[in-house]
C-alpha cells in the first residue's frame, strides 16, 4: 500500500425525507483494494454518487491526490482520473467495443471520428488487460462478462487513478470473476487506488486490502482484511451473527413423493433432452456456468419460451405447459433472475403485487375487493417480514431484498406448490440474503419442492439437497449434497467445453 | 435552471405572437373595424338591426369573399353585423359553440353556413323558441327544425358542374365527331362523400353525357364506383365512343390529386380534363408541370377545365392553360343571406335562393360581375 | 477452459442478408420490383415524365424523413413536421408575396423557422422531459394554427417558373431543351451522402445513436445529452425547413390547414427503410429507399387503376410489414 490518494471526510448528504449520508469518512490509498461494505441502502451507492459529481454533497470534504475538490459531473472526475465501472452495465449494445470505450471522449480527424484509431487503441488496452475481445464487434453480441471487461477497459482508459467497481461480480460466473480479479489485481499492482463494492463475503476476503463499512448511511469502521473474520465484517454491517448452517445432508423427507417430472425436455439451443426429478419438500439447485442453459430450461418449464418436445408431469399426471399461465394453473410459481423486468411491476403497491397472479380471488365481479388485498398482502408482510411502510408502498421504493419477498408472497398468495427461484439472491446484501435463505428452507419445511437456479458455489452448496449440473443446454450431472463439491461440480459444468 | 427555460420559451412564444401580429392578423381586425363603423355611419335603412353571421372557417380564401359580400350588404342596408367561424371546417364542435353564443347575443337575426348538417339541429332548436330567424348560405340544414330555417341561399352544384360540362364540350365536340377510336374525358373529384363535391361531379357527367348523346354518340362512365353506380343508363366500356373516367385521391392533397390527373392525362386517347374544385384543379396544373400537355384545342393537347378560384387558377386562366373555370358565387350569397335577413326583419317574404355560378375565361375574368368572385 | 464457454460466437455466421445491409437490402430490392412490375401493368407510369414526377413528389418527403431520421434514432418521434412544412412555406411565401421580400429572403426565414420549432421540440423532449409523442403532437398542432394564422386564411402561390423571382423553383427542375431535368434528386443524394456521414462519422451522428441505445449510460459517460438530444430535432426541424422550400418549388399553392399525414410518409418511410422506432438502429440511405417505397405505392396505385381506399389499405399492410421486420429481427437477436 502507498500513499493516500483519495480522503473524503465527513460527508453528509440528504434527500427530501432521508438522510443518505450521515458524516461519512472513506481513505482509499494508491496500490490497494478497498472494500466498501454495506447492506443494500447502507449509502455506498449514493457515496460514490457523491465522489463522482452524480451528487451533490451538503457538507464535508473529498481531498484527492493532496488537494481538495469537488466534481460537478461524471466528465470532471473521469479527467481527473476518479472513474466508477457502474452496478448495471451501461453499455450502449448498439455501438461496437471501441465506440463504447471511447464514448464521449472520441478520437478525431477533423469533424470526422477517427474509428480506425479508436479500435487500435482499445486493442491495445484489451492486450494489457490480456485479453481478447475484438474492438469492432457489436456490444450487445457479447456476453455479460465481455461486457464487464469491456466497462472496466473503458475506466482504465479514462488513465484513472482511481477505480470504483460497483458490484462488479453480480452478474459474473466464478470463471469471469477469476478473471476479474487478475485484473483488478494487475491494476493494484500499476499503483492504482481500486474501491471495490460487493456482497459477496467470499470475494471481499480474496481480493482486498482493506474495508469500509457502512450502515443506515453512516461510518461504522475500517479494518485490515486479513486480520479480521468474515463475522467480523457481518457484525459490523447488521450487527449480529447471520447466515444459515450451510447443508451437510439431504434434509428431504425419506420417500417424499416426486412433485415435479421434466423429461427429456427440448426447448431451442440452450435446451437439450433435459430430464430430472423435484421431491416435495426438496431443495433443487441448478448449478453451472453462466449460459449453461439453466434458465432457459426454466423458462420453458413455465411456458415462457416454446417447448420443442419433451414430456413434464406434475404430481404424477402429464400436463401440457403452453403458457405461463397453464403453468401457474399447474401450481409452478416462477421468481425471475431478472425482477425488475419479469418479476415485479415497480410502479405498483405491495398490495398490488402480492394479488397480481391470483387476482381471480381478489375480485367481487368486476371491482377488486381492496380491503382483502390489503388484508393478504399484510399477512404475507407479516409471515415473510417484508420492510415497508405499509402494503401500500410503491414497490419501486423496497430494497432488493425486499423486492424478492413480494414476488415469493406474489406465488404464495397463489398457493404454488413448485417454486422456480432463479438467482433468488442477485443483488441482494447479505442480511437480506439470509432471510430469503431462511424463508427457502421454511417453504421447503412446509412442503413446497423449490428449484432454486443459482452462479453462486456457495449458495448451492449451502441450500440445495441435490443439485443439478447444466453446462451448454445440457444436464451434465447430478449430486446429493453429501457428495457435493465446489471441484466436482465445476467439473461437470465444463464438462462440454472443447 | 428549468424555470430560466421556461422563461426563455415563453418569450419566445410571446415574440412570434407580436410577429404574427404585425403580419396577418390586421386583415381581419380591420375589416370588421370597417364594418362596425360602416353600419353606424349609416343609418340610410329602416331598423337598426344586429345579425350574427356563422362562417364555416376564416381560413380559406373562399370565406374571405363571402364576408366581403356580407359586409357590402351591411355597408348597403346600414346593419350592425357580427362575424365569427372556427379555424377550419373540420372545427364542427367549434361552430356549434359559436352559434350558441350568437344565439345567446339575441340578434334580429343569424346567418349561417353549418359545417355539419346535423350539429346544428339543437341550436336551431333553441334559435326559434328564442324567435331569432336563421337563413343558411352556401350549404342548407334539410332537416332543420320547421320554422326555424327561414331561407337556404346556396349554390346549385348540380348545375354548377353542368356549366363546366356546358363550357368544355363546344371545344372538344369536333374532336369526339372526328375521332377514329374512343376518346377519354378525365374529372378529378376531392372526395366522394361531401354532397357539394358529389353534386358538382354529377352534374358534370349527366351534362356531358346528355350533351354527346344528343350527338348521336354513346358514353361510358368508369372510374370510382361511388359515382359510376350514380350514373343512370351507363354504356358499355369496351364500345362506347366517348370514356368518362372518374378518379378519387385517396387524400385531399395537391399531390396525390395531381398523381390521379397525370394516370389520366398519360393516356393516349384523353382529350379534356375536369378538375372539380381548388385542389384538384390544383392537381391537374401540377400534373402538367411534367407532362405539358394541356391545350386550348384536343387537336394540340387535353383541354383542361378548373372550379373555383386562388391565384394559381386565375393564373392559369389567364395565361390559356386552362380553357376556363367555374367559380360559384360567394359574394353573392352573402350578400344575399344579409338582404333575406333584412327583409324578413322588415317583414317581407323571403324565399330560398340558388345562386348561379359563373363560367369565366381568360377573357371574362375580369368582368365586373365576375371579378369579385374570383378570389385568390 | 471456462474462459472458452463464453468466447463470443458473433460475426462470423452473418447471412448474406446481413452483410449487404438487413432490411435496407430487402426494401431496395422491393423498390425495383415494384418499379418494374408498375411499369409492367400501365403504359402511363413507364414513361419519363411519370419518373420525374415521382421524383418531384418524392423531395419533401425524403427531406423530412432525412430529418426525421435523427429523432427516431434517439427512440424518439417528431409528428409535427407535415403541419411544420406547411407553416414554414407559409410563413416564408407571406414574406415573399405579400411583404415583397426577395425569394432568398423568403427561402431563408422558411428554413429557419424549422430550425427555431426544431430547438423547441428539442427543449420540450430533452430539457422538460416531455415524451416526444406528445410534445411534437403539441407542436404539430401549434404550426398548424401559426402558419394560418399569419397568412390570414389565405393560400400562398410562390413565384411561379416563369415569374420574377421564381427561378427558386429551377433548384430541383430545369428545362433542357423542353425536357426536364429533375436535378432535384441530386440533391437529395448529396444531402444523403453528407448525413450519412454525420450519422456514422461525427460525435452528433455517434451521440444520437448512444441516447436512443441508452440514454443514460451516454449521460454516465460524459456526454452533454441534452446538447445532443435537441440538436436531433434541430436536425429534424432545418430538415423540415428544406422540405418546405421542397414543396413550395413543386407545388403551386400551399393552403394553409394541409400538411396533416406529411409526417406519417416520411416517418413510414424511415420505418420501412430499416429505422427502428425504439432507436439506435437504422440508416439515411435506408430511409431514403424506405421513402421510395412511400412514394412509388402513392404513384403507382393509382396507375395500376387501384382507387383511394386500395390505396391506403395497401400503404398501411407495407408498414405493418416493415415494422413486423423490426420486431422479428429484433426478438432474434434477444434470442440469441
Amino acid at each position: 500500500m502507498g500513499e493516500v490518494i483519495l480522503t473524503m471526510k465527513g460527508i453528509d448528504k440528504s434527500f427530501p425525507g432521508v438522510h443518505a449520508l450521515d458524516h461519512v469518512d472513506l481513505e482509499v490509498r494508491k496500490g490497494e483494494v478497498h472494500a466498501l461494505m454495506g447492506e443494500n441502502g447502507a449509502g455506498k451507492s449514493t457515496l460514490m454518487k457523491v465522489l463522482t459529481g452524480i451528487y451533490k454533497k451538503d457538507s464535508g470534504t473529498i481531498t484527492y491526490e493532496g488537494k481538495e475538490v469537488e466534481f460537478h459531473n461524471t466528465r470532471e472526475a473521469q479527467d481527473a482520473g476518479v472513474v466508477i465501472v457502474h452496478q448495471e452495465l451501461n453499455m450502449l449494445g448498439h455501438l461496437t467495443v471501441a465506440q463504447n470505450i471511447f464514448i464521449g471522449r472520441e478520437f478525431k480527424k477533423g469533424i470526422r471520428i477517427d474509428d480506425k484509431k479508436m479500435n487500435e487503441e482499445a486493442k491495445k488496452l484489451f492486450d494489457r488487460m490480456h485479453i481478447d475481445i475484438d474492438p469492432k464487434e457489436t456490444m450487445s453480441r457479447l456476453t455479460v462478462g465481455k461486457q464487464q471487461m469491456c466497462e472496466i477497459a473503458k475506466a482504465i482508459s479514462h488513465k484513472a487513478k482511481v477505480i470504483i467497481f460497483d458490484e462488479p461480480s453480480a452478474a459474473l460466473t466464478e470463471a469471469e470473476i477469476e478473471e476479474l480479479f487478475k485484473i483488478i489485481r494487475d491494476l493494484r499492482d500499476q499503483g492504482l487506488g481500486i474501491v471495490y463494492i460487493s456482497h459477496r463475503m467470499d470475494e471481499i476476503k480474496v481480493i482486498t486490502d482493506r474495508v469500509t463499512v457502512m450502515r443506515d448511511g453512516a461510518y461504522v469502521g475500517t479494518l485490515i482484511t486479513k486480520d479480521s473474520t468474515k463475522d467480523d465484517i457481518i457484525n459490523m454491517m447488521v450487527g449480529r451473527v447471520i447466515y444459515e448452517d450451510p447443508k451437510t445432508q439431504n434434509m428431504t423427507p425419506k420417500g417424499s413423493p416426486v412433485v415435479l417430472k421434466v423429461d427429456h425436455l427440448n426447448a431451442g439451443k440452450m435446451v437439450q433432452d433435459v430430464s430430472f426429478e423435484l421431491h416435495k419438500g426438496e431443495v433443487l439447485g441448478f448449478s453451472g456456468l453462466m449460459g449453461a442453459g439453466r434458465t432457459e430450461t426454466m423458462r420453458a418449464l413455465f411456458g415462457a419460451d416454446p417447448i420443442d418436445s419433451g414430456d413434464i408431469y406434475v404430481n404424477g399426471k402429464k400436463v401440457t405447459i403452453k403458457s405461463p399461465e397453464d403453468a401457474v394453473k399447474c401450481g409452478i410459481g416462477y421468481l425471475s433472475e431478472d425482477r425488475k423486468r419479469f418479476g415485479i411491476v415497480v410502479q405498483k403497491t405491495v398490495a398490488e403485487n402480492t394479488t397480481m397472479a391470483d387476482l381471480d380471488e381478489f375480485c367481487n365481479g368486476p371491482f377488486i375487493d381492496k380491503k382483502k388485498e390489503c388484508e393478504v398482502a399484510q399477512k404475507f408482510v407479516e409471515s415473510l417480514a417484508t420492510k415497508t411502510p405499509g402494503v401500500d408502498q410503491l414497490v419501486v421504493n423496497l430494497s432488493g431484498g425486499n423486492q424478492q419477498k413480494v414476488v415469493i408472497a406474489k406465488w404464495l398468495t397463489r398457493n404454488c406448490d413448485i417454486l422456480i427461484f432463479d438467482e433468488p439472491t442477485r443483488g441482494i446484501d447479505v442480511g437480506a440474503k439470509n432471510e430469503i435463505y431462511k424463508l427457502m428452507n421454511q417453504l421447503a419445511a412446509e412442503g413446497k419442492a423449490i428449484i432454486m437456479v443459482s452462479s453462486e458455489m456457495t449458495e448451492i452448496l449451502r441450500m440445495s439437497d441435490r443439485i443439478v449440473v447444466m453446462c451448454e443446454g445440457k444436464k451434465t450431472g447430478e449430486l446429493d449434497i453429501s457428495e457435493a463439491t465446489q471441484e466436482n461440480i465445476m467439473n461437470m459444468a465444463t464438462r462440454e467445453i472443447n | 435552471m428549468k424555470k430560466k427555460i421556461l422563461a426563455v420559451l415563453l418569450g419566445g412564444c410571446m415574440a412570434a405572437g407580436l410577429l404574427a401580429g404585425c403580419g396577418g392578423g390586421n386583415d381581419a381586425a380591420s375589416s370588421g373595424e370597417g364594418t362596425d363603423a360602416a353600419a353606424e355611419d349609416s343609418s340610410s335603412g329602416g331598423g337598426d338591426y344586429h345579425f350574427e353571421v356563422v362562417v364555416k372557417s376564416f381560413q380559406s380564401t373562399y370565406w374571405q369573399a363571402a364576408i366581403t359580400g356580407i359586409d357590402a350588404a351591411a355597408d348597403e342596408l346600414g346593419v350592425d353585423i357580427n362575424t365569427t367561424g372556427p379555424n377550419a371546417e373540420s372545427d364542427i364542435a367549434d361552430q356549434v359553440n359559436m352559434l350558441n353564443n350568437a344565439i345567446s347575443q339575441a340578434p334580429d337575426g343569424i346567418a349561417l353556413a353549418a359545417n355539419d348538417q346535423s350539429a346544428v339541429l339543437p341550436s336551431l332548436q333553441d334559435a326559434l323558441d328564442a324567435g331569432i330567424p336563421v337563413v343558411c348560405f352556401d350549404t342548407g340544414v334539410p332537416d332543420a327544425p320547421e320554422g326555424s330555417v327561414i331561407a337556404t341561399i346556396a349554390t346549385d352544384n348540380e348545375s354548377a358542374g353542368a356549366v363546366a360540362a356546358e363550357n368544355m364540350y363546344p371545344v372538344i365536340k369536333d374532336a369526339i365527331a372526328n375521332a377514329s377510336g374512343q376518346v377519354r374525358i378525365g374529372e378529378v373529384n376531392q372526395d366522394a362523400t361531401s354532397a357539394n363535391i358529389s353534386g358538382r361531379g354529377m352534374g358534370f357527367i349527366n351534362k356531358m353525357k346528355e350533351l354527346i348523346e344528343a350527338d348521336g354518340k354513346t358514353v361510358a362512365v368508369i372510374g370510382n364506383q361511388y359515382y359510376v353506380d350514380q350514373v343512370e343508363n351507363n354504356g358499355d366500356e369496351g364500345s362506347a365512343d366517348v370514356i368518362i373516367e372518374v378518379a378519387v385521391p385517396a387524400q385531399t392533397t395537391v399531390e396525390l390529386s395531381a398523381t390521379e390527373a397525370s394516370n389520366i392525362m398519360n393516356k393516349e386517347d384523353t382529350i379534356a380534363i375536369f378538375g372539380s374544385n381548388q385542389v384538384t384543379a390544383e392537381g391537374v396544373l401540377t400534373a402538367n408541370q411534367n407532362l405539358s400537355v394541356l391545350a386550348a384545342t384536343p387537336d394540340e393537347g387535353i383541354v383542361g377545365v378548373g372550379f373555383d378560384a386562388g391565384a394559381t387558377l386565375k393564373a392559369a386562366v389567364a395565361d390559356g392553360t386552362l380553357i376556363g373555370a367555374v367559380t360559384q358565387a360567394p359574394v353573392d350569397q352573402g350578400n344575399l343571406a344579409i338582404h333575406a335577413l333584412y327583409d324578413y326583419c322588415e317583414g317581407k317574404e323571403v324565399s330560398d335562393i340558388a345562386t348561379d355560378s359563373y363560367w369565366y375565361d381568360a377573357e371574362t375574368m375580369n368582368d365586373e360581375e365576375i371579378a369579385p368572385n374570383l378570389y385568390d | 477452459m471456462a474462459n472458452k464457454s463464453v468466447s463470443n460466437t458473433a460475426g462470423t455466421n452473418r447471412s448474406f442478408i446481413d452483410r449487404m445491409g438487413g432490411q435496407k437490402f430487402i426494401v431496395l430490392i422491393l423498390v425495383i420490383v415494384m418499379f418494374i412490375f408498375f411499369c409492367a401493368m400501365s403504359p402511363g407510369f413507364r414513361k419519363y415524365t411519370t419518373v420525374v414526377s415521382i421524383l418531384d413528389y418524392s423531395y419533401y418527403i425524403a427531406l423530412m424523413a432525412i430529418g426525421v431520421t435523427f429523432p427516431l434514432l434517439t427512440a424518439g418521434v417528431d409528428l409535427s413536421i407535415g403541419t411544420g412544412l406547411i407553416c414554414y412555406s407559409l410563413i416564408g411565401g407571406y414574406l415573399i408575396v405579400h411583404q415583397g421580400w426577395p425569394v432568398g429572403a423568403g427561402m431563408l426565414v422558411t428554413v429557419l423557422m424549422g430550425v427555431i420549432f426544431g430547438v423547441i421540440n428539442g427543449c420540450l423532449v430533452a430539457l422538460m422531459d416531455l415524451p416526444a409523442f406528445l410534445a411534437t403532437l403539441c407542436t404539430c398542432m401549434i404550426t398548424r394554427g401559426f402558419g394560418a394564422f399569419i397568412v390570414g386564411g389565405y393560400g400562398i402561390p410562390w413565384p411561379t417558373a416563369t415569374a420574377p423571382g421564381g427561378w427558386f423553383r429551377s433548384i430541383f427542375k430545369i428545362q433542357v431543351g423542353g425536357q426536364n431535368i429533375p436535378i432535384g434528386f441530386l440533391w437529395i443524394i448529396l444531402l444523403v451522402i453528407v448525413m450519412s456521414f454525420v450519422l456514422n462519422h461525427t460525435k452528433m451522428g455517434r451521440y444520437t445513436r448512444a441516447i436512443g441505445s441508452n440514454k443514460e449510460a451516454t449521460r454516465l459517460s460524459g456526454v452533454n445529452v441534452k446538447f445532443y438530444h435537441i440538436m436531433a430535432y434541430v436536425i429534424c426541424g432545418l430538415f423540415a425547413g428544406l422540405a418546405a422550400i421542397a414543396y413550395s418549388a413543386i407545388f403551386a399553392t400551399v393552403q394553409p390547414g394541409s400538411g396533416a399525414g406529411f409526417e406519417l410518409d416520411a416517418i413510414g418511410g424511415a420505418i420501412v427503410g430499416g429505422v427502428s422506432m425504439s432507436g439506435a438502429v437504422g440508416s439515411i440511405t435506408g430511409t431514403l429507399i424506405g421513402v421510395f417505397v412511400i412514394c412509388l405505392l402513392k404513384t403507382g396505385l393509382p396507375f395500376i387503376g387501384l382507387t383511394a381506399n386500395w390505396q391506403q389499405i395497401i400503404t398501411g399492410f407495407v408498414l405493418i410489414a416493415a415494422v413486423l421486420f423490426d420486431i422479428l429481427k429484433r426478438k432474434k437477436e434477444e434470442g440469441r
